[in-house]
């Protein structure tokens, strides 16, 4: 929408300079975008919200001025309507969709010449950007712009059957349209037809045939109201949008229905000569009159100011409204028919507090409670998590929740129950993810094509799938680890690559901070090697899993170097994390260590012995610590070579080596004896 | 020979032996020859005992002089060595790089995020968070934005079903907040959210908003204004101005937009700002009563605000990023800049 700043002065006298009337304007709700130099006039191009359609014409920005500035409107005379005959054939108007159109005038104006525009109004549409047709046109859009009514003119000639019918059209009707377009219209939409066929989409666009041009001798000038929610749902439809159904959709001013065509019928007998004659009109409108009741009080509690009775008059009163003082405190509010968006009180309370002004309320910080419990647990998990994994290297990212179907389907053992987006944008997006790996996979590719080779990621999002608890849409809040490439790199110490055992220390470390207890278990998934799930302890669902990303899958995403990725929901893991924190004595006595190299079978699992270590003679063991693991030409093949740091200490006093060398030769014979091993 | 001869070999052969000394080994090795208690000049002291009387007492003065001169010597020559050894092991290159663990980062948005938190959390509001894949009813209807109205052209959606959506903005949690818990209410609400917006330099089809609603008897809009001014002081430095100009919302009445003095100018005017001076950030606004209805909350009892801000604008305003891309790249040069 387009201001005119020229145009408006027809309406309201303004002693300020443009950018003042802008300003004005932005700071009471109707938001000035940019103004520009047409000539000698200034353009203000308008942001107008979808509350507001009384704002869509010069007069009815006229009137915010006039409240801003507390300026006098000029009032828009329209002088009754002459008729000077009744020499056309009778039109039978009927409206067989009266739900749809409560209300419909056809004007007939015969014997008009059509011409150009005269030059003066042809400027003012073209300053607002509108394009001149012929003077009969043009002025059925001048009195749009001028008070918001869209009107259609006919060429009465090329009616046929005298008849003019609103209904709904029938589906595979079709229609050449003013701009040479043909549409295909559907069952519901609103059309105007005549004895034969559909001429207009109803307030939308207008059809070919029945258009008015240089050869036009009668015409019949529509003005009608047409339901909103049709107009919009047909303009959509057709994605055929129109200065005509913008304002259709946002409602147009019931009054002006008919004063409208009085209008536009005047300046077309002036400027195109034309003989006014009957009025057809089917239907009634009935212009609902609200009152409202007004507490200024209550105003200015709500807002936090004092603003008096006398100034929420005035304002209300330019803006059109009439208002009747109820005594001590209250008003009574009659809101005019082009100001259906007012309804309540509170309607009115904003009216009042933008035009009085958003800066004139104070700002006041003196309500806050203090809360004693800022974060909920599952938040401070969140929180710890997200402090730790970037202390030990990694760094953050975030991927896109929605994903391609072909994305997807590089996932089989993770695709149950998702959830499809039933109108994409693109086959690129379009699906919820249920695992946050893709993410991970591209992010990493990304990254590898740009050379930035070693690579140590997490990401905290959510996982989507179809049936939850108590809804039909389950969101998981889930942690995504990816490692690739080198580990250390200095000058110093020899480089070493990224393997599993780095990325199930990141785990353990996360888990360790938030004190939760776990297992890891060799597990079989399909999209990785060396795979193992996570599961706490007592629980038996499992939590995630991890390991290193088959080779078939990297190439899906063009990565050459291994890649190791771990997955874990955090549902369990926000249950059961302790943050508590609690001081434990420290031990008061030295402890002896003692190291023992075992050799044994090369499947043995490094818990077994550790466990066995433990349970052997437990009171005196105050760590255990896996120093080397060794395989190699001076073993067997079939073994290898585990060395171990044992801490032994006691709480209340020092061992003597002697007591040492007993647990810890009774250690020996237990692991000898219960697994088989030897030492080195 | 005489005691005083050997007294003066043994100061002779300490003092040659000391220069040839290379390193503490030697050193100890010197102290062990001639200071030991099986060294040469213990062995004269020994032989001192049995002179006869008359010579015993001038030797072992002399034995003893001898004894503390070479300990002394021995001491200075030791500190002196052990100061220039050290000199030579410490070969520092200042220059080197120095080396330590590598640390990481958290993403730039989630920074932002934790930023607006804390600025809220300290004026007394909790954080709640609701789902994002939601009703209609939660996300329009409650919300007071009717099915077929132009006030839902803002909100072009994700449907994943006839009734389901992926929420357009983060105020649905406003109203479960308001559904389980009674008045005072004062939250705020992060979260991410998407709208069907073909993805540019500045436009993406899933970004973040941080929502946040205030609920109790006389709540006022000068409230309102108080919470942002603080809030933006906070977050863009204490000289930045605020404005709220008038605007449309369907689920708050009176409604806001706010901007704040431009930060790249100050305010003058430049192509960040559009040459107007101003940076439009938040939406805000009193509660509209019709949403309070919808919760069950009497609107002739309580009184609110709420307002929503989008995380990726302020996050590109307070970084100077150019292109919201960026953010869902990952690129790990961008990352390490938010160190």
């Amino acid at each position: 929408m387009k201001l005119s700043y020229e145009w408006i002065k027809d309406y309201i006298n303004i002693n300020k300079t443009p950018e003042e009337v802008a300003h004005g304007l932005t700071m009471s709700g109707s938001e000035v975008d940019s103004i520009e130099d047409v000539g000698k006039d200034k353009v203000m191009e308008m942001e107008i919200t979808s509350n507001r359609p009384d704002c869509l014409n010069m007069v009815g920005l006229a009137r915010e001025i006039s409240a801003v500035f507390d300026e006098e409107l000029k009032e828009l005379k329209v002088q009754e309507v002459k008729i000077f005959g009744d020499n056309a054939a009778k039109i039978e108007c009927e409206i067989k969709a009266k739900n749809l159109c409560p209300n419909y005038t056809a004007r007939i104006i015969t014997d008009v010449k059509v011409c150009d525009i005269n030059k003066k109004i042809g400027a003012k549409l073209e300053a607002i950007g509108l394009r001149t047709v012929n003077n009969i046109v043009d002025i059925t859009n001048f009195c749009m712009m001028e008070s918001g009514q869209p009107m259609h003119a006919f060429d009465l000639d090329k009616i046929r059957g005298n008849k003019i019918i609103i209904r709904e059209a029938q589906s595979g009707e079709k229609i050449t349209m003013i701009d040479g377009g043909e549409k295909e219209l559907c069952s519901g939409m609103l059309v105007i037809a005549d004895a034969e066929r559909v001429i207009a989409i109803a307030g939308v666009m207008g059809g070919k045939d029945t258009e008015v041009t240089s050869s036009t001798k009668n015409i019949l000038l529509e003005s009608a109201y047409f339901d909103p929610i049709s107009v919009r749902r047909t303009a959509r439809e057709l994605t055929l949008s129109t200065d005509s159904s913008y304002r259709f959709e946002r409602g147009v001013d019931k009054a002006m229905v008919r004063l409208s065509s009085d209008r536009a019928a005047q300046m077309i007998a002036v400027e195109a000569k034309g003989k006014i004659e009957k009025i057809y009109e089917a239907g009634e409108l009935s212009v609902k009159e609200t009152s409202i009741g007004f507490s200024t009080e209550r105003t200015n509690n709500l807002l936090g100011i004092e603003i008096s009775k006398k100034e929420v008059v005035r304002i209300l009163s330019r803006l059109g409204m009439t208002v009747t003082d109820q005594g001590e405190r209250d008003l009574s509010v009659k809101v005019p028919s082009f100001r259906e968006d007012l309804e309540n009180e509170i309607d009115l309370i904003e009216e009042v507090a933008r035009i009085h002004g958003y800066d004139k309320i104070p700002g006041t910080v003196t309500k806050f409670a203090p809360q004693i419990k800022r974060k909920e647990h599952a938040r401070e998990v969140v929180d710890k998590i997200r402090g730790i994994l970037p202390a030990i290297g990694l760094n953050e990212i975030m991927t896109y929740s929605v994903i391609s179907e072909a994305a997807t389907s590089r996932f089989s053992s993770m695709i149950k129950d998702i959830v499809v987006l039933r109108n994409p944008l693109s086959e690129e997006q379009k699906v919820l993810t249920s695992q946050l790996l893709d993410g991970m996979m591209k992010t990493i590719a990304w990254n590898l094509n740009r050379r930035n080779n070693d690579l140590a990621l997490f990401e905290l999002g959510k996982i989507y799938s179809k049936g939850g608890e108590g809804s039909p849409f389950s969101e998981e809040l889930t942690l995504c680890i990816g490692l690739t490439g080198k580990l250390r790199k200095n000058w110093k110490e020899k480089d070493r690559m990224t393997d599993i055992y780095d990325l199930k220390g990141v785990i353990e470390a996360f888990l360790e901070g938030v004190k939760v207890k776990n297992i890891f278990q060799p597990a079989a998934i399909g999209e990785m090697f060396d795979a193992a799930e996570i599961i706490l302890r007592g629980e038996k669902e499992v939590s995630g899993f991890f390991g290193e990303v088959r080779e078939n899958l990297r190439e899906e995403y063009g990565i050459e170097q291994r890649v190791y990725i771990a997955q874990i929901k955090l549902k369990n893991i926000i249950e059961t994390a302790d943050l508590k924190k609690k001081y434990k004595m420290i031990a008061k006595f030295p402890f002896s260590v003692r190291d023992i190299s075992i050799l044994c079978d090369r499947k043995m699992e490094n818990t077994k012995i550790y466990e066995m270590i433990k349970d052997s003679v437990s009171e005196f063991i105050q760590g255990i610590e896996l120093k080397d693991v060794y395989l190699g030409k001076q073993i067997p093949q079939d073994k290898k070579s585990l060395s171990y740091s044992i801490q032994y200490g006691a709480e209340t006093r020092t061992l003597t080596d002697n007591e040492i060398e007993i647990v810890h030769d009774k250690m020996k014979t237990v692991l000898e004896r219960k697994l088989n091993v030897t030492f080195r | 020979m005489g005691i005083q001869s050997e007294l003066e070999k043994i100061r002779n052969e300490f003092e040659g032996a000391l220069m040839r000394a290379g390193s503490l080994k030697d050193i100890e090795d010197i102290k062990v020859k001639y200071l030991g208690r099986k060294g040469d000049l213990t062995g004269i002291l020994k032989a001192v005992a049995t002179l006869p009387k008359e010579e015993r007492r001038e030797a072992g003065k002399q034995a003893n002089l001898l004894k503390n001169e070479l300990t002394e010597k021995l001491g200075t020559f030791t500190s002196g060595k052990k100061t220039e050894m050290s000199d030579k092991r410490e070969a520092l290159d200042v220059t080197m790089p120095g080396i330590s663990s590598s640390r990481g980062t958290l993403h730039p948005l989630t920074q932002v995020m934790e930023k607006i938190n804390d600025i809220f959390v300290s004026l007394g509001f909790s954080i709640a968070e609701g789902p994002e894949i939601e009703s209609e009813f939660y996300n329009f209807e409650a919300l007071n934005i009717p099915l077929d109205h132009p006030s839902r052209d803002a909100f072009d959606t994700f449907y994943v079903d006839e009734k389901h959506l992926l929420r357009s903005h983060t105020s649905n949690v406003q109203i479960h907040v308001m559904e389980k818990k009674d008045p005072p209410v004062q939250v705020i609400m992060p979260g991410r959210v998407y709208r069907p917006d073909a993805v540019d330099a500045s436009h993406s089809f899933m970004f973040h908003q941080v929502e946040g609603l205030m609920v109790d008897k006389d709540v006022t809009f000068a409230d309102l204004k108080g919470v942002l001014s603080v809030f933006c002081k906070s977050i863009f430095g204490e000289n930045i101005k605020m404005r709220l100009r008038p605007h449309f919302f369907p689920f708050t009445e009176p409604s806001a937009e706010v901007d704040i003095s431009c930060i790249i100018c100050g305010g003058k005017g430049c192509r960040v700002c559009s040459g107007n001076g101003w940076l439009e950030i938040l939406g805000a606004g009193m509660v509209n009563p019709k949403v309070f209805k919808s919760v069950g909350y009497d609107p002739d009892k309580y009184t609110g605000f709420a307002f929503g801000m989008g995380v990726e604008r302020i996050a590109m305003l307070l970084y100077g990023i150019e292109d919201i891309r960026l953010f869902y790249e990952n690129d790990v040069r961008f990352l390490k800049q938010f160190d």
